[in-house]
């Protein structure tokens, strides 16, 4: 797509309690628009009560994803000439997610799971008068650095096919999560994490397709943090523990 | 129309709102809190969105004292000194508190302790930070805390009226819609505190995300609340100039670029800030964003307007490997950061005016708190970086503190002035039985224009009366123009038109607190009056809004803790 061409965009729309409907949309292509930049034009020029999130702009917020051409990407930083194919664009709400409307998502269901599977640091008791020493080449900082950066977009659980069919799988977002805390020095907690996430429905209903991995963003490896789970969590049984 | 009731609710799911509701909750574990906000939580806001760091008094040799004085003096003294001083005595604790308690994993430096790096305008290396993406960690971390606690959520809900009882004796609620259902939400609660951010989006370029449009200072106004240094706009000298069609436009480039080495050049390719300022490209905002304007209006831009920013001579490598998020974001828009010239252009970056407040988070109007960039006062005339993220979360977990606090003497629940709620709901109704969506993109683009060019970072009288006018206009075809869709859920345009009516106000109020003030201070420069003036007669505006009237005055600063001609004794 270049400056100039019109460009047919594909969009599926409809709320939480309609089917949802393909709707086309032709839209001028001026300069060299992303994905977000072309759906506001629509909001704009021709749907003006068209349902679609954004906050940041540039990829720190993670509120803009969904379906690109059938694959979960954000949209702020996907330019439409890299994915648009013969002149056309297929867009659709994240899938797994119910639909607020067309193209937004409740992304709650996706935070409760995150929550529901310990994502969140728990502080030791010994107060906040001091700060951990840790150096930043230790294996420990190395560790808990690797998949720190999550923005919690979704992508990765619109991505996994085991957590579309399997409602109760905490996802790979949440599993990394969950993996970072392990290796995090400061957590009360811990490895003793493992127990929590290692139960039925949990983090052995991977199946290591590493789709979260290839469609990761951010460039994170949710799949190498849920092996580094399993491999834990198999030792930690090997050695008796709970 | 739906009614609630909780105990404490917060406006707002930036670093200030969902630190105030995890020290509500934990000052009133049996209190209600509810966290409301128009996007989804966590995500909406710009303390998700900082680059740099967060400023904190803890290396050895610095001081809670010395942090302050570079506060005031980049603050050009109009601070309110008791809130400057709030914000750096507090900061060590904060920033104790984000890694132990809420589990932010700041970066260290080789002896295991915080890692400190260097920011313009002070005079010690105290920005702690995690990489060039510290907001995300904080916003993130904050986030999954109250996600782990009996927080409720209202997510997808705008705020639309501060609304008192009838007598105005305190505040008793908040009206919003729920976005999702176009529905109104009534929401009673004993305390409410303000914390939506600012965001300067009414500028042709800015940095804030793109939901931001000052809706907490536009409720404050209509509340009768007053506002202090609303011409004092910050504007950062690197955003990202990608062309008119794309929302990347505006976006920030970190500071850092400049700091290791980067050059700003014309279109011509000639370096500039040499001839300015002995620290070339490592000036303040304030000075290389007017030398930039300068630059442009001389005619010396590059071919979307801006300026060039070159990062190729410290070596591409080296370039790629220390401004990894950076070199990446611009190769998303096609550009190539590390080998090639960027085009850049000043970008609207932070309100440092706002609600006046106490350094308890309370307010004039009792009920009401208010926190971060919804506030003025810290940051005077001039935000250091590193003092935002730091002002959010402190005065954020202040105020839930205070709040926690003020349910054991508050009363129970108050009935809202019907009147108003009224009034609130219809005015908030009357676009989505209009057409007109079409012409909303391009009122938002002719306001955009003009408070660039008129109130932007180069003011005179004349410019700033022409825009007075040229903002009443605007205010009115607004009026007329409609959502173009009478649809209420989750309709888009109807909340464009509503952000719009909030930002015209809001730039109402920069105006007439630039032409309030004649000299110049800070961010805000007066061609016609170019002098900062006597900076021991200090004085701040403050603006209010009385009917559809809005007024300013000036107030004298009082200095309570330095004065000015104490700082040469440093």
């Amino acid at each position: 797509m270049t400056a100039g061409e019109v460009i047919t965009v594909t969009i599926r729309r409809g709320g939480e309690h309609g089917a949802p409907v393909p709707v086309d949309f032709r839209v001028p292509i001026t300069g060299d628009p992303t994905v977000l930049d072309l759906v506001t034009a629509i909001q704009r020029d021709q749907a003006p009560d068209l349902g679609y999130r954004f906050s940041c702009r540039v990829g720190m917020c993670g509120s803009c994803a969904m379906l690109v051409q059938g694959r979960p990407r954000w949209t702020c930083r996907t330019r439409v000439s890299l994915v648009a194919r013969r002149g056309r664009l297929d867009l659709a709400p994240l899938p797994g997610l119910p639909v607020v409307k067309d193209l937004a998502v409740d992304m709650a269901p996706f935070f409760e799971k995150w929550a529901a599977a310990g994502g969140g640091f728990r502080p030791c008791e010994s107060g906040d008068a001091v700060l951990a020493l840790v150096a930043p080449e230790s294996p420990a900082r190395r560790n808990a650095d690797a998949a720190i950066e999550c923005i919690g977009c979704g992508v990765c659980a619109a991505a996994c096919r085991v957590a579309g069919a399997e409602p109760g799988y905490p996802g790979p977002a949440a599993l990394n999560r969950v993996w970072t805390l392990v290796n995090d020095v400061r957590d009360a907690d811990g490895p003793r994490r493992l127990a929590e996430v290692a139960g039925p429905g949990g983090l052995f209903t991977c199946h290591s397709q590493g789709a979260c991995t290839a469609c990761c963003p951010k460039g994170l490896d949710p799949s190498r943090s849920i092996a580094g789970l399993k491999r834990a969590a198999v030792l930690a049984a090997l050695r008796g523990e709970p | 129309m739906i009614r609630l009731e909780t105990d404490i609710l917060i406006l707002g799911s930036g670093g200030a709102g969902l630190f105030a509701a995890l020290h509500a909750k934990a000052g009133a574990p049996e209190a209600s809190v509810t966290v409301a906000v128009k996007g989804l939580l966590g995500k909406s806001g710009c303390t998700r969105m900082v680059q740099g760091g967060y400023n904190v008094a803890v290396g050895p040799g610095d001081s809670v004292e010395r942090h302050f004085l570079d506060t005031i003096e980049g603050g050009g003294w109009i601070n309110d000194q008791d809130l400057a001083w709030k914000l750096v005595e507090t900061a060590p604790a904060r920033v104790r508190e984000l890694e132990n308690q809420i589990g932010c994993f700041f970066d260290r430096g080789p002896d295991g302790g915080l890692h400190r790096k260097a920011f313009a305008g002070q005079s010690f290396d105290r920005t702690v930070h995690k990489g060039d993406l510290t907001g995300i960690e904080i916003i993130g971390r904050l986030a999954e805390q109250v996600w782990a606690r009996d927080i409720r959520r209202l997510e997808d809900h705008r705020a639309i009226a501060l609304l008192p009882d009838a007598a105005g004796a305190a505040l008793a609620g908040v009206l919003f819609i729920d976005m999702r259902s176009g529905d109104f939400t009534l929401v009673r609660a004993r305390a409410v505190l303000l914390a939506t951010g600012g965001g300067p989006t009414m500028y042709r370029y800015h940095t804030p995300s793109g939901d931001k449009s000052c809706d907490g200072m536009a409720m404050a106004l209509r509340a009768g609340l007053p506002l202090r240094d609303m011409e004092m706009v910050q504007f950062h000298p690197t955003g990202l100039l990608a062309g008119p069609g794309t929302r990347m436009t505006g976006t920030v480039l970190e500071e850092g670029l400049r700091g290791a080495g980067g050059w700003l050049l014309t279109g011509g390719g000639e370096r500039f800030m040499l001839r300015v300022d002995d620290r070339a490209e490592r000036a303040t905002r304030d000075i290389i964003s007017r030398t930039m304007i300068e630059e442009i209006r001389a005619g010396r831009a590059t071919p979307h307007g801006g300026l060039y920013l070159k990062m190729a001579h410290l070596g591409p490598a080296r370039v790629r490997a220390e401004f990894k998020g950076m070199v990446e974001r611009c190769a998303d828009c096609g550009l190539d950061l590390a080998g090639g010239l960027v085009e850049v252009i000043p970008s609207a970056h932070y309100m440092m005016g706002g609600v006046v407040f106490a350094p308890d988070g309370s307010t004039a109007l009792p009920g009401l708190f208010a926190a971060g960039e919804d506030t003025g006062g810290v940051h005077g005339a001039n935000r250091l970086g590193g003092n935002g993220v730091a002002d959010s979360t402190i005065f954020g977990g202040i105020a839930g503190d205070t709040m926690a606090a003020w349910l054991r003497d508050a009363s129970g629940f108050r009935e809202p002035d019907r009147d108003l709620l009224d009034q609130a709901a219809g005015r908030a109704l009357a676009p989505l039985h209009r057409n007109g969506a079409g012409r909303l993109a391009d009122l938002r683009d002719r306001l955009a224009t003009l408070m660039w060019d008129k109130v932007g970072i180069l003011r005179t009288g004349r410019d700033l009366a022409d825009a007075e006018a040229a903002l009443a206009d605007l205010g009115a075809e607004l009026a007329e123009t409609g959502a173009g869709s009478a649809s209420p859920a989750y309709n888009p345009a109807w909340h464009d038109w509503l952000n719009l009516e909030n930002l015209i106000l809001v730039s109402r109020a920069i105006l007439l607190a630039a032409q309030t003030r004649q000299g110049s201070r800070g961010a805000h420069y007066r061609c016609d009056f170019p002098e900062p003036g006597d900076l021991a007669a200090s004085s701040y505006t403050e603006v209010r809004l009385q009917g559809e009237v809005l007024t300013a005055a000036n107030r004298p600063v009082r200095h309570t803790r330095v004065r000015p001609a104490q700082e040469t004794g440093r």
